[in-house]
């Protein structure tokens, strides 16, 4: 891997609070134009290793660079080169649209005419002057994303970008990230939502306990870890002791596709001429996640 | 540090404010409170001087010295004796209606014309008539003489002065009394709202936002404290010109204007820094409002001769009862050296502490300033 295209590269960083060890040695590889996601339950390290890898923790061991910035020792410059939209919807709500912006601007020392593009990228610059106390959570998040990128950074951080939000609102932030990513910024968002990994990213890591147990694209997680299935609808058997339907009676049944006597039911079935439908069914990502960390994210939803 | 940061800073802080009608009806009140006392004031102290004189030319003196005062009612006598019958002898304590009286002596523009020094009599009332009207009043007289005629000395003015002065005047030192208390009061608004500007990023969790822009921590604080001081100086100004406080030994109330402006910003920074919440913030406000008004109440020019009782010796560990007590003494000009540096030594000292203090809380802060 060209190690200019390497944005994030974080080489066993741990973090701990007290006795708590919030991250432990986690690594993890990024390059430049991908939207990886970290996914786990809450309090597994997704918060702690997005504001690692932003600076505004240190790392108690381990080490880290983001678009060639060393957390530690270049934090100044790592400033200008990431954006972050916070799990909290930090807003001026008193200000106007364009008026959190311009705050912004200045901090940045940014022409305010780069306002109008980032709204214009969300979807907002009709509402530039309107406050922002009056905004929905959805439209909220649009103006996080935009203040986000105002700078133009390197590699943008999400913390649980769809959070609280309608699934419409949901579906337009998905959008605009994806936009994102076709004209070259790198992504690093966290969720515990399953849909919008596997809508998203193209590689997905999963964190338990501060520790990344698994990464790679969806799909292949989805190969590796999940079971296949096959749902079959057959001729009911009129002999069964527990046969209750008339003339033209089905069952379904499921048989997974890996194990050899499933397999067997099936060809018998077959050369019966019993068989009346068949559904194939992957395992979603979350039950992968729950075959490689034992652990249901649902629980925390 | 960065100067477009901080300016960044204070300019949104500035633009919040302005947006946020409570704070900033908060933020005026000790503006709405000078004007009340003003016109509190005006209705209670403001009277009519009563003015006996003896004028048998109709001289033009009389309008000038009724100008002197703001309202004067003007009672003609038809002889010097009863000028003279309504005051008494020099010194004397009595009991009359008059503030002031006067004896002009007939044809007095034509003496004065002809080079004669016309002997007038002025009769004073140390009740009504303070030290500054009775310099206006011989400086009017000395300078119609001179309009006519511009003798050699002017005039022959003798003076019969009733009731002296006292020592304290409780009418005059109101007023001034009233200011101190406004402005001390002022202070603790101050430190109210600079421990708010601090305590809303943290609980909006804006600061985490400014922690990953450009902006260090110090920035933030600096910017806080522009906006803060800025606040507080034109608020202090505000009353001093609204209230009349731009008086006494002005060089050394300005200073103790500064110091409290400085101890009352040292405070906020503290209090923000240790503070979590707006409702904490709120509560702070509550208990150092009481730490900042109830000395300067007990600071009074009334309380002499009280220093025995134990509420005003238990003010004397407060050392917002020096700022207090020196603001006032500069206002009326009556401090002892020893007293305005001891004042001036607690309350520097306190600024410093609190400084100390929350420069300790801040740099602390600044390695969890993420966590907030």
């Amino acid at each position: 891997m060209n190690q200019l295209d390497v944005m994030i590269a974080a080489h066993d960083l741990r973090r701990s609070f007290g006795n708590k060890l919030a991250v432990d040695r986690l690594s993890l590889t990024v390059r430049r134009g991908e939207i990886v996601g970290l996914l786990g339950p809450n309090g597994a390290g997704k918060t702690t290793t997005i504001r690692l890898l932003t600076g505004q923790l240190a790392p108690s061991a381990g080490s880290a660079t983001v678009a060639g910035c060393d957390l530690v020792n270049d934090r100044a410059r790592l400033k200008t080169q990431i954006g972050v939209v916070f799990e909290d919807q930090n807003l001026y709500e008193r200000l106007s649209v364009w008026h959190n912006l311009d705050f912004s601007c200045r901090l940045y020392g940014l022409a305010s005419s780069r306002i109008d593009e980032v709204l214009d990228l969300v979807g907002l610059r009709a509402r530039a002057r309107d406050s922002v106390r009056i905004f929905s959570t959805g439209m909220k998040q649009r103006l996080l994303i935009a203040r986000a990128l105002l700078h133009r950074p390197a590699v943008l951080f999400l913390d649980e970008p769809s959070r609280g939000l309608d699934p419409i609102a949901a579906r337009h932030v998905r959008q605009t990230i994806a936009q994102l990513c076709q004209a070259g910024t790198t992504v690093l968002l966290t969720t515990h939502l399953m849909e919008e990994a596997e809508q998203l990213c193209q590689r997905v890591a999963f964190i338990v306990d501060g520790r990344i147990v698994a990464d790679d694209a969806p799909r292949a997680l989805q190969l590796a870890h999940g079971k296949r299935e096959l749902a079959v609808t057959v001729d009911a058997d009129q002999h069964a002791h527990d046969y209750v339907g008339g003339p033209g009676a089905t069952t379904v049944h499921t048989l997974h596709i890996d194990d050899p006597a499933d397999q067997a039911r099936l060809t018998h079935w077959m050369a019966q001429g019993q068989v009346r439908a068949i559904h194939s069914r992957e395992a979603t990502l979350e039950e992968v996640f729950i075959a490689i960390a034992g652990v249901r994210l649902a629980e925390e939803q | 540090m960065q100067a477009r940061t901080i300016l960044a800073i204070a300019r949104k802080d500035a633009l919040d404010i302005l947006l946020n009608t409570t704070t900033l009806v908060t933020l005026l009140s000790p503006i709405f409170l000078a004007v009340l006392f003003i016109v509190l004031n005006q209705l209670t102290f403001s009277t009519m001087t009563s003015i006996v004189i003896y004028n048998p030319d109709d001289s033009r003196l009389e309008q000038i010295v009724a100008d002197v005062f703001g309202k004067a009612s003007i009672t003609h006598v038809a002889t010097p004796n009863d000028v003279a019958a309504a005051f008494g002898p020099d010194g004397a304590r009595i009991n009359t209606p008059y503030a002031l009286g006067l004896i002009v002596p007939p044809s007095l523009d034509a003496t004065l014309r002809a080079g004669g020094q016309p002997q007038l009599t002025l009769y004073l009332n140390g009740d009504s008539v303070k030290e500054p009207q009775r310099v206006l009043l011989v400086g009017a007289l000395t300078d119609y003489a001179h309009s006519i005629a511009n003798p050699q000395p002017p005039i022959k003015l003798g003076i019969v002065a009733i009731n002296p002065p006292k020592a304290s005047n409780v009418i005059e030192n109101i007023g001034v009394f009233l200011v101190m208390v406004n402005l001390v009061g002022s202070f603790f608004v101050g430190a109210g709202f600079v421990a708010s500007l601090l305590v809303e990023e943290k609980e909006r969790k804006t600061l985490r936002m400014l922690m990953v822009s450009p902006a260090s921590w110090a920035d933030v604080i600096v910017g806080k404290l522009l906006v803060g001081l800025g606040y507080q100086l034109l608020l202090a100004a505000a009353i001093l010109t609204i209230q009349g406080g731009f008086v006494g030994d002005i060089p050394l109330v300005l200073l103790f204007v500064l110091l409290g402006c400085s101890m009352a910003i040292a405070l906020g920074l503290l209090a923000g820094s240790l503070l979590q919440t707006g409702s904490a913030v709120g509560a702070f406000v509550g208990v150092i409002g009481f730490v900042f008004l109830v000395p300067a109440i007990l600071a009074n020019p009334f309380n002499q001769g009280t220093d025995g009782n134990p509420v005003v010796q238990v003010m004397h560990a407060v050392p917002t009862y020096y700022l207090a007590d020196g603001t006032l003494n500069a206002m009326l000009k009556q401090g002892t050296l020893g007293g305005v540096a001891l004042d001036i030594g607690v309350v520097l000292g306190c600024t410093l502490a609190f400084v100390a203090a929350a420069a300790w809380s801040l740099r602390r802060q600044t390695t969890v300033a993420g966590m907030i």
